[in-house]
């Protein structure tokens, strides 16, 4: 007899007159590891929500532990015992670990905090898990992977019978990523359950009971885990791999641009000491991986001129430079919410990547009227009358994209950029990197997730604090099975 | 000139109402403020009107509001063909007591045991659209059958025999509810008979945990509720399929419930397709809608699953899931019903 801890029946969820999930369907049962792929992310961030909070649905009826908390008449409970880990931490900075599992929980009534009686209490949790981590450590000090760790413990013990994991292999190391496997399974035995959620069928093959298909707000198929075996999605990456396959074919066939663009000389920064050389040619594409979260933080800093370069020069287009020059751009991670302005207007948004090189563009009519042009062939007229909220994230992404291409760099910094896009969306990342590379624009990846800029690039880098190693296209393979990230994002 | 259509409506000249009522309201209270500052009126006077205020608002916002706006949801869905089977006095809502007789009266209707009775026969007449007297059927399959045996035609024998029991199962017996042990029975007949026409094509397998399949085997479910299904994945799964099918009848038990899954690895469907047959299941309304019903055709599923809806209530049913070139799973979810104390409890004998 299975036990349901989870279970979402026929649920139809309507957010201002937009059906999000219709006739969703889901049965999560206690101790399994229930696989999520998103084909795309309709609805997506509503399900996170109705996992933990009863919102009125239109349709439908969801149970958690057996027991009816919400149906279409309304709920009959404020909040499930749900615990969803994301890339961006749920922990109470200036907070110790010990503090952040066992004081903030429900029930906890001392207004002294015991700090020696909490440090005992944690020591049996941390030796399920087998991993060292000080329970008097603040917990803005964890890595990734203890952060995630310090979340799951924190669930438990405050009795969330369902943990949710979003895209955690993008965060983590494949060595700390199989450590965090063995903990999930040892959880799982114990009666938790988990919701693993990744685009990645093959990750999901590893450790999932069942997996499920998401799309369009609905759950197209359940796979039981002998049906994984078989592969039964292939044919929902099949586009995507013939992508990749295509763009990987066509860039190993291609003659290596040897016109230098971008050179980094004896440069050091931040904590990296060991000065770093590097050339970038025109039109090519790179992938940038640091081996630890320190020289994470700091190459991102230096490219957003948080830090300065503390020694060495910036060749661009053998002129001297700065990191942030104009003829430098930086993608963003989750560049939809972090690049664009929703109180600016679609086409203030696009101008942006002007404002560099003609000041006031935003005012001036007849560069309007040139840019419109210029971008007729790419941009639909209709755009131009939107609000950033009112596009779509594909059409978000268009702009981002845009913007840059107007901006015409020689060099782009693209932070993660497949990181949280569903696999529509990775599919026209893919296509816009690839365009920017038609036009003679270099692509510099910086991404801890190897798994999918790999086959587009031609070079790939590693840097940490100890210096920076160049791989060359035949030496990937192994790269991805041997690399130590964990990065703080 | 839209706006001017609108207060036509009395729900929009009673929020004009108590809009003017709120700014009156407003005005009043920054009189008495001016008066106040002025040293003419009392801050008691204040904070009265104040509170007046206020209270006028929750009390309008949690007696009218509220309500009416639950009412006009409920509204929405009878319009968008979600219909209420097993609606309880207080989620209901009445505009004045005519408007309450009016809407019992059509649930009334829609739940009436005619209804049950209607789809039964419905899922009866699906089975056996060629009815004729069950008697002098049964009588005339045993004889080819005898004929058959004494003509050393083994496998004609035991397909008439398969005939003859399918037709006894369906036709003869007369229960809403019969165990899944009957059910499972019913289906491995009819899976004999079509296996002499797919012949190593098609396979069955039955899936359950040990532990379970007593209990599982026991529990009463509605008569003909797994056939239809099974037929329909042969006839729309595997039989377009090129190459060896298979099809799975797994079953599952929580606490509560019974999970019965019949899926097979045919030609599945596009999510389009999906979408729309879920919504057909999901739209009961559709059954007060026999011509577009009929027009739409492959109403096996929805007649179980509306069977399910009328026996159990509507947090039981079916729900589908596939995908193109893989196949389709169809599951069905109904209470676990064990014994006749758990069967009576639920008002069903």
């Amino acid at each position: 007899m299975k036990n349901e801890i989870l279970r979402m029946e026929r649920v139809t969820y309507v957010d201002k007159g937009v059906t999000k999930l219709e006739d969703f369907n889901l049965q999560v049962y206690e101790g399994e590891i229930l696989g999520f792929i998103p084909v795309n992310s309709h609805g997506l961030e509503e399900l996170f929500s109705l996992f933990r909070t009863n919102m009125p649905l239109y349709d439908g009826y969801v149970y958690y532990g057996g027991e009816m908390v919400n149906s279409w008449r309304g709920p009959m409970r404020g909040q499930n015992r749900v615990c969803i880990i994301r890339a961006r931490s749920c922990l109470v900075e200036g907070m110790t670990v010990a503090e952040n599992i066992f004081v903030l929980r429900q029930g906890f009534r001392q207004e002294i905090i015991p700090s020696e009686m909490l440090r005992k209490q944690l020591e049996p949790f941390i030796q399920d898990v087998g991993i060292e981590i000080q329970a008097d450590t603040y917990v803005e000090k964890l890595s990734t992977f203890e952060r995630i760790v310090v979340e799951i413990l924190r669930a438990v013990v405050m009795g969330q019978r369902l943990i949710i994991l979003e895209e955690i292999s993008t965060l983590i190391s494949e060595t700390k990523l199989n450590k965090l496997y063995e903990i999930i399974r040892y959880y799982a035995d114990q009666g938790f359950s988990f919701i693993y959620i990744n685009l990645h069928f093959e990750e999901l093959q590893q450790i999932c009971d069942r997996a499920v298909l998401f799309s369009n707000g609905r759950i197209q198929k359940v796979i039981s885990k002998s049906e994984m075996d078989k592969g039964i999605l292939d044919n929902y990456t099949e586009q995507y791999r013939d992508l990749v396959m295509h763009h990987w074919e066509e860039r190993s066939g291609e003659k290596r641009h040897t016109k230098e663009i971008f050179r980094l000389e004896n440069i050091v920064y931040g904590a990296i000491k060991k000065p770093l050389n590097v050339t970038i040619s025109q039109g090519e594409c790179v992938v940038v991986q640091c081996m630890d979260s320190i020289s994470y933080r700091n190459t991102k800093s230096v490219l957003m001129e948080e830090i300065p370069v503390t020694k060495g020069k910036v060749w661009l287009d053998k002129k001297r430079g700065k990191m942030l020059y104009k003829d430098i751009a930086v993608v963003e991670e989750d560049p939809t919410s972090n690049m664009l302005f929703p109180e600016l207007s679609y086409f203030d948004n696009l101008c942006l990547g002007l404002a560099n090189r003609v000041p006031g563009v935003c005012y001036s009519r007849k560069i309007k009227m040139n840019i419109k042009q210029e971008y007729k062939e790419y941009i639909d007229e209709e755009l131009y009358l939107k609000q950033i909220d009112e596009l779509t994230e594909k059409q978000k992404y268009q702009l981002v994209f845009m913007r840059i291409l107007l901006q015409k760099p020689k060099v782009i910094f693209c932070f993660q950029p497949f990181k949280g896009a569903d696999l529509v969306h990775r599919m026209y990342i893919w296509e816009q990197l690839e365009f920017l590379l038609h036009h003679g624009i270099a692509v510099i990846i910086v991404s801890v997730n190897l798994q999918d800029p790999l086959s587009m690039v031609q070079r790939m880098f590693r840097i940490s604090v100890k210096g920076i190693e160049e791989l060359e296209k035949d030496e990937f393979q192994s790269a991805s099975s041997t690399t130590e990230k964990d990065i703080e994002i | 000139m839209k706006k001017h259509d609108d207060f036509r409506y009395i729900s929009k000249r009673v929020s004009l109402i108590k809009n003017v009522l709120q700014c009156i309201g407003c005005v009043t209270l920054l009189l008495a403020f001016i008066f106040f500052l002025n040293g003419s009126s009392s801050i008691w006077i204040v904070i009265f009107l104040l509170v007046l205020l206020l209270g006028g608002n929750i009390v309008w916002y949690e007696w009218i509001v509220k309500p009416f706006r639950w009412c006009e949801t409920l509204s929405e869905r009878i319009l968008n063909g979600y219909v209420m089977k097993d609606s309880s006095e207080e989620d209901a809502l009445y505009l004045s007591p005519m408007n309450k007789q009016q809407n019992q009266k059509m649930i009334g209707v829609l739940n009436g045991p005619h209804v049950v009775d209607l789809n039964k026969r419905q899922a009866q007449y699906l089975a056996l659209q060629n009815q004729i007297n069950p008697h002098f059927l049964y009588n005339t399959l045993e004889s080819i059958r005898g004929e058959a045996l004494i003509a050393g035609m083994d496998s004609v024998a035991d397909m008439t025999e398969a005939l003859a029991k399918f037709f006894r199962y369906t036709i003869t017996k007369v229960e809403n509810l019969v165990s899944v042990q009957e059910e499972l029975d019913n289906c491995e007949t009819y899976f004999l008979i079509q296996k002499y026409r797919f012949g190593d094509r098609i396979d069955l397998h039955v899936e359950c945990d040990a532990d379970d399949w007593n209990d599982i085997m026991n529990c009463k479910i509605p008569k003909l509720t797994l056939q239809p299904i099974l037929e329909n994945s042969i006839i729309h799964g595997t039989e377009l399929k090129v190459g060896k099918s298979n099809l799975i009848i797994a079953f599952e038990r929580t606490n509560d419930r019974l999970i019965i899954r019949i899926s097979d690895d045919g030609v599945g469907m596009d999510e389009e397709k999906l979408a729309q047959l879920n919504g057909r299941l999901r739209n009961e309304s559709s059954s007060m809608d026999y011509k577009k019903q009929n027009e739409k055709g492959g109403i096996a599923l929805v007649n179980v699953n509306n069977r399910i809806h009328l026996i159990f209530g509507e947090e039981y049913g079916m729900h589908i899931y596939s995908i193109p070139d893989k196949g389709t799973d169809v599951e069905i979810s109904v209470p676990l019903l064990m014994d006749e104390e758990s069967i009576r409890s639920r008002g069903m004998l």
